[in-house]
């Protein structure tokens, strides 16, 4: 093959985009369990272990720019540089939205949570499984998986709304309880963001198979823009 | 795509028995830059020679099939190759200056074809160097050798040379492949400011080149063209395999 060490290098940046998926994917799951079983030193370890993530986002986003600019890919190479640096980005602020879990639980400190949660939860494992077969689809370039993947959001986005509705009746049962209904429904605004990235993540598994750019599944719950 | 300058329909060309060219239909527009990609040996080169017919000079040789310039066969019988050849100019790879002074490079055309009786000769010299930015370079000293000026400059003057003559349509056959890299993007400048009244077409083994400066990329391999289209979506998703693998590096 003329181009081998281009092609070492170009699959070594996926195999790392890769990592940085399973970290963010690692993140989200542990930050709800955290929240679940009220670990303070698990939700530390997942603020702390965010630099990583960042610092590895950085170095895959350095890379991509040093190989552009040494090896001029284009086509389907081209394509695949772009979709790392765009899902590199993605990854790394779904794993701020973990990081923003953790803090939340101990944000709540000591208080003991309203309510058993079972529907946050959920959210966090649609939302995994979601991230995690979106990866899958990049590592096998699969435009048909990645084309089914983001349906799914719809099933996050009616368990935020059940989560925002239950959250909303304990509110109004007991005003004590706003404080800590206020940080549940901000941890699950943000696995539904989470979800929501996953959609960009397969569309760019689709450009970088096709070329073709295009939005999918954007009709969402027209919550988007609460603050989170 | 502007207006159709150049109809290539069904041409093949052979070289004794050998066929260079197989069943090549394109067209090329006028005012834009088209760029022909592709392998050493696919025939590019050929075609490009095909457009001027300068092909006719290589003994044993055969073409079949059109090439209308403005909707006229030039490869019909009667057809006045000097006029023709004026009409679509010609670079070559290295720079290949009479070893005359610079006036007389420019001027030669001209004087040739008796441009000169109808018009003024140091005035055709000045706007054709001038469109090729050489003036400046120059004014000072038209009757230095050509051969004295640096490589980037004289291929400059090969291309006012060709200006002079008033063409329709300039090809260029690997144009910088003897120039350093700031000569090679003046000449790409250039080129992108001459299109604006020129049908340019030039053959190029630099992909960025041809990525950088061209609207349309056709890519030839084995004496076919597999692909054209914008350049845009040559170089971003082409629709060939063959077109991706070479563009990748991954074939030729």
């Amino acid at each position: 093959m003329p181009r081998e060490t281009f092609d070492r290098e170009l699959q070594r940046l996926q195999d790392e985009l890769l990592i940085l998926g399973s970290m963010v994917e690692s993140a989200i799951a542990e930050s709800v369990d955290a929240l679940k079983r009220r670990d303070f030193e698990a939700s530390q370890r997942i603020i702390a272990q965010d630099r990583d993530i960042n610092t590895r986002r950085f170095a895959i986003e350095s890379d991509v720019l040093v190989l552009i600019a040494t090896q001029q890919p284009m086509a389907s190479d081209l394509r695949t540089l772009a979709a790392i640096l765009d899902l590199a980005s993605e990854l790394e602020r779904m794993g701020d939205y973990a990081k923003g879990i953790a803090r939340i639980n101990l944000m709540i400190g000591d208080q003991p949570l309203m309510k058993p949660l079972i529907d946050i939860p959920r959210m966090a494992e649609r939302a995994c499984s979601m991230l995690h077969r979106a990866l899958d689809a990049f590592a096998r370039r699969d435009v048909a998986l990645a084309r089914a993947i983001p349906a799914e959001d719809d099933e996050v986005d009616a368990l935020y709304n059940q989560v925002y509705r239950e959250l909303v009746t304990y509110i109004l049962s007991d005003p004590k309880n706003i404080d800590q209904a206020n940080y549940l429904l901000w941890a699950a605004h943000n696995l539904e963001r989470a979800a929501d990235r996953v959609t960009n993540i397969c569309e760019r598994v689709i450009f970088t198979v096709t070329g073709e750019l295009g939005e999918l599944n954007r009709e969402g719950n027209g919550l988007e823009d609460l603050p989170g | 795509m502007n207006e159709t300058k150049i109809r290539v329909e069904h041409l093949n060309f052979y070289y004794g028995n050998k066929i260079a060219l197989s069943d090549i239909s394109m067209v090329i527009p006028d005012r834009q830059i088209t760029a022909l990609i592709g392998p050493s040996g696919c025939g590019k080169s050929t075609f490009l020679r095909c457009l001027n017919r300068m092909n006719d000079t290589i003994p044993r040789t055969r073409v079949e099939g059109k090439v209308l310039l403005d909707g006229v066969d030039i490869y019909a019988p009667g057809t006045d190759v000097v006029e023709l050849r004026r009409r679509v100019g010609m670079v070559f790879q290295r720079p290949n200056p009479f070893p005359q002074s610079v006036y007389d490079n420019v001027a030669f055309g001209p004087r040739v074809l008796g441009l000169h009786r109808q018009q003024n000769l140091d005035e055709i010299v000045e706007r054709s160097l001038r469109d090729v930015g050489l003036w400046d370079e120059v004014k000072d000293n038209l009757r230095q050798n050509a051969l004295n000026l640096s490589l980037g400059q004289q291929q400059r003057l090969c291309l006012a040379r060709v200006i002079a003559v008033q063409p329709e349509v300039i090809l260029m056959d690997e144009p910088c492949s003897a120039l350093d890299p700031i000569a090679t993007l003046e000449i790409e400048e250039l080129m992108r400011s001459l299109r604006q009244n020129y049908c340019i077409v030039i053959v190029t083994h630099n992909m960025q080149q041809a990525a950088r400066v061209s609207e349309w990329t056709g890519f030839f391999w084995l004496g076919e063209l597999v692909e054209f289209g914008p350049t845009e979506v040559i170089f971003t998703h082409p629709a060939h395999q063959l077109t991706e693998d070479y563009i990748t590096g991954r074939a030729g």
